[in-house]
């Protein structure tokens, strides 16, 4: 049911305007006063100079996890690919040098401009090789061609930037690299 | 333990109808076959894992447990191996908690030891233990990740794995087309049974005992035979993997296209599995008249010459030219037909040589040699439309003819036939230097898929549609007439099909292969009447019965 809102008519000094003006702008003129005196206690970030802090479970870009001789750990099973709902991800599978290891990536790419990051492909990888913590939010190229992350793109991350994370620390240049590969046992090449 | 089993009785159309008693209700079933194919026959699937419907029963998997009542009370039997008796009452999980948990725990089992590696098995998807599972198991986890799983297979190939854990033949390489995974192996034995009983050269052995029972060749051999491909169909799990398909593509992604292979005049049925464009991989499709669920590595790995070496379609109006003018300067025409010409594409050839009139000839055969039949998926016969171009009235073995006829005019000065036409025929690959005095034919005109030897010596090569890309019909050599479908895989569009582009040469251009089938019902009275939704998907036998 319609319910009518009846509007005070306005008095006199409402109608002269410039108080009014006034009390309108007196918002904006705080945060400009204090963004010349006291720039710090500013509620918003002044991008690009400014980032804004993304935590690590935002999600960013992918990356994929490396074991600790370097290779990717995906198996390539299409998990990923059959869960995403923007058909953003294309697989191709080859056997695997390593015998105790039965399939490995040939060739992973993710379209990023169809990509709706929605983190099914997280969910679905059953060997945690997909990850979408990396904190970055910004794509930024010169071609489309260029937004469709490879694989050397997607495996190529610094463990020193996941300092917290010891499956990140596993991989070659962490600090748990030398451990793991002794668990691992053997060398494999790419 | 007897190596050897008995087939199971399959039920057929003329089978006798019993009344048995499935959970308390009456049905009318097959009654000369065993108790897994009645119940399916009235709707209801049992799981089964060594069951094969042509294969010897074995009955080692204990999948397909029923409840039967009987002097004793009721009590579990395989439905696989028990035959269809009247009267009898069989209790399924829909009203039996005591089969249900039977099939829930055989499952259990079966799953012990085998591998939860389901996204990096190429049975994934197809996999008779995913499906089980979904239909009898759904059991909680009782593994205590502690102990881990138990290697089962041969010692010689196990290994620590990364984990710690016992494991082990990952890829074992059995012969130059099949690679075995020894820890999803589930010893059900089909591959061992079909190696025996079908192919009839026994490769494939089960080894050890008990649990530690696994597949493998005599020492110093190899799987190596021209079924060796049918044990990865048979293989309920990804056990057995096919190295061309190995990791090719996930099953789930791939189209199926239900056609005939046109090698050989059995005309074995098959599915081309394909995806974007590609056909990855070529599986039987069962056809219990024609070649049950056998299909032969030579039509299997056809596929992967399909796309290759293809011929563009340019030139039409060459062809045209050529034989308007052969026409009005009274040259002979000879119109060569080739075994993978569908019954549309002999229609068209026929109704092109009408039109030509008496300069027109038709010739077809093949100079391939013809064998005999294996009697599993193939007649040995190269030529597969070889009982259509009997039934339309094309000659089917007069290639020889044509050769002698252009060698002696030869001799004699220029040939009588000024343009040689082969449609789908490779005669100059097959008949190598016999058949060189061809080349004395001013004009010759190659319809062909593929850059062959004949496309090579023609004056103009036409690239026409691969058999897997049309739509048509073929009459094996058990006079069944099955159906070709059109597979989307062509490489380029503007290719079209053998019949399309002779039709238009005859000057009456068919809109569709239907026209061109019911213009073949004009030539042979068997064939009027019939239409592409009459020809069931395991074809229809002709009238004349099994020539």
């Amino acid at each position: 049911m319609a319910r009518v809102i009846r509007q005070r008519p306005m008095n006199w000094v409402e109608r002269l305007y410039i108080f009014e003006a006034i009390r309108g702008l007196w918002t904006t003129l705080k945060h400009a006063a204090r963004g010349l005196f006291r720039y710090e206690e500013l509620p918003t970030i002044s991008y690009p100079e400014g980032q804004p802090e993304v935590r690590s479970t935002y999600r960013a870009k992918h990356r994929l996890m490396l074991r600790p001789d370097g290779t990717p750990r995906c198996v390539a099973c299409g998990m990923c690919a059959a869960a995403c709902p923007a058909h953003c991800i294309y697989i191709e599978a080859t056997a695997s040098d390593d015998p105790r290891i039965e399939k490995k990536v040939k060739r992973f790419d993710i379209d990023h401009l169809t990509c709706v990051f929605c983190g099914l492909c997280v969910e679905a990888c059953p060997v945690d090789a997909l990850r979408m913590d990396t904190k970055e939010i910004i794509f930024e190229h010169r071609t489309r061609d260029e937004f469709v992350a490879n694989l050397k793109t997607l495996t190529s991350w610094d463990p020193k930037d996941y300092p917290d994370d010891a499956q990140s620390q596993k991989a070659p240049g962490g600090k748990l690299n030398a451990e793991a590969r002794k668990v691992w046992g053997m060398e494999v090449k790419n | 333990m007897s190596n050897f089993y008995n087939m199971p009785k399959l039920p057929t159309e003329n089978s006798p109808k019993v009344e048995i008693f499935v959970d308390d209700k009456a049905v009318m079933v097959p009654g000369d076959t065993n108790l897994l194919e009645a119940l399916k026959a009235v709707g209801i699937e049992t799981p089964h894992v060594c069951y094969h419907p042509y294969l010897p029963v074995s009955g080692n998997c204990r999948q397909c447990l029923v409840e039967q009542e009987g002097p004793r009370g009721r009590m579990l039997v395989i439905a696989c191996y028990t035959p269809v008796a009247p009267g009898m009452k069989i209790y399924t999980p829909a009203s039996s908690a005591r089969v249900k948990n039977a099939r829930k725990a055989t499952q259990e089992f079966m799953l012990v030891n085998h591998p939860l590696d389901c996204p990096i098995c190429d049975k994934a998807g197809e996999c008779t233990l995913q499906e089980n599972y979904m239909e009898a198991g759904q059991n909680e986890s009782r593994m205590r990740p502690e102990y881990g799983k138990n290697y089962h297979g041969n010692p010689a190939h196990q290994f620590i794995d990364a984990k710690g854990q016992l494991r082990g033949g990952k890829h074992v390489d059995l012969g130059p087309r099949v690679l075995l995974d020894e820890e999803r192996c589930v010893q059900c034995d089909r591959c061992v049974r079909f190696m025996r009983t079908i192919a009839g050269s026994e490769q494939l052995q089960l080894a050890g005992r008990a649990d530690h029972t696994y597949i493998t060749t005599f020492p110093g051999e190899k799987l190596d035979h021209e079924y060796d491909l049918c044990v990865t169909d048979v293989c309920p799990v990804g056990a057995m993997t096919a190295k061309y398909f190995r990791f090719q593509k996930r099953v789930w992604l791939l189209s199926h296209t239900p056609t005939v292979s046109m090698d050989d005049s059995l005309g074995a049925n098959i599915w081309l599995d394909h995806a974007d464009g590609h056909i990855y991989r070529v599986m039987p499709r069962c056809n219990p008249e024609v070649n049950r669920s056998w299909l032969s590595n030579t039509s299997r790995l056809a596929f992967q010459n399909f796309d290759k070496n293809r011929l563009p379609a340019m030139g039409f109006h060459v062809i045209q030219e050529a034989i308007a003018e052969a026409k009005k300067n009274g040259g002979k025409v000879a119109l060569v037909a080739g075994g993978s010409c569908t019954i549309e594409d002999l229609a068209a050839l026929r109704m092109l040589k009408e039109s030509l009139g008496d300069s027109a000839e038709l010739f077809g055969g093949t100079f391939k040699k013809v064998g005999a039949p294996d009697g599993i998926a193939m007649s040995g016969d190269p030529l597969a439309n070889r009982a259509a171009f009997k039934l339309l009235g094309i000659p089917d073995d007069n290639l020889d003819n044509l050769v002698d006829r252009c060698r002696n005019d030869v001799t004699k000065g220029a040939p009588e036939f000024k343009v040689l036409v082969t449609v789908n025929n490779d005669i100059f690959g097959e008949g190598g230097a016999a058949v060189a005095t061809l080349e004395k034919i001013p004009t010759r005109i190659a319809l062909t898929p593929f850059n062959d030897a004949t496309a090579q010596k023609a004056s103009l090569a036409f690239g026409i549609r691969h058999w897997s890309e049309v739509q048509g019909t073929m009459v094996n050599s058990l006079n069944i007439l099955q159906k070709l479908n059109a597979c989307p895989v062509c490489p380029d569009e503007k290719i079209r099909a053998a019949y399309d582009v002779l039709s238009e040469l005859a000057g009456n251009k068919f809109e569709s292969a239907f026209d061109a089938f019911k213009k073949a019902g004009e030539y042979a009275g068997v064939l009027a009447g019939l239409s592409y939704d009459t020809i069931k998907s395991t074809g229809k036998l002709l009238e004349g019965g099994n020539a």
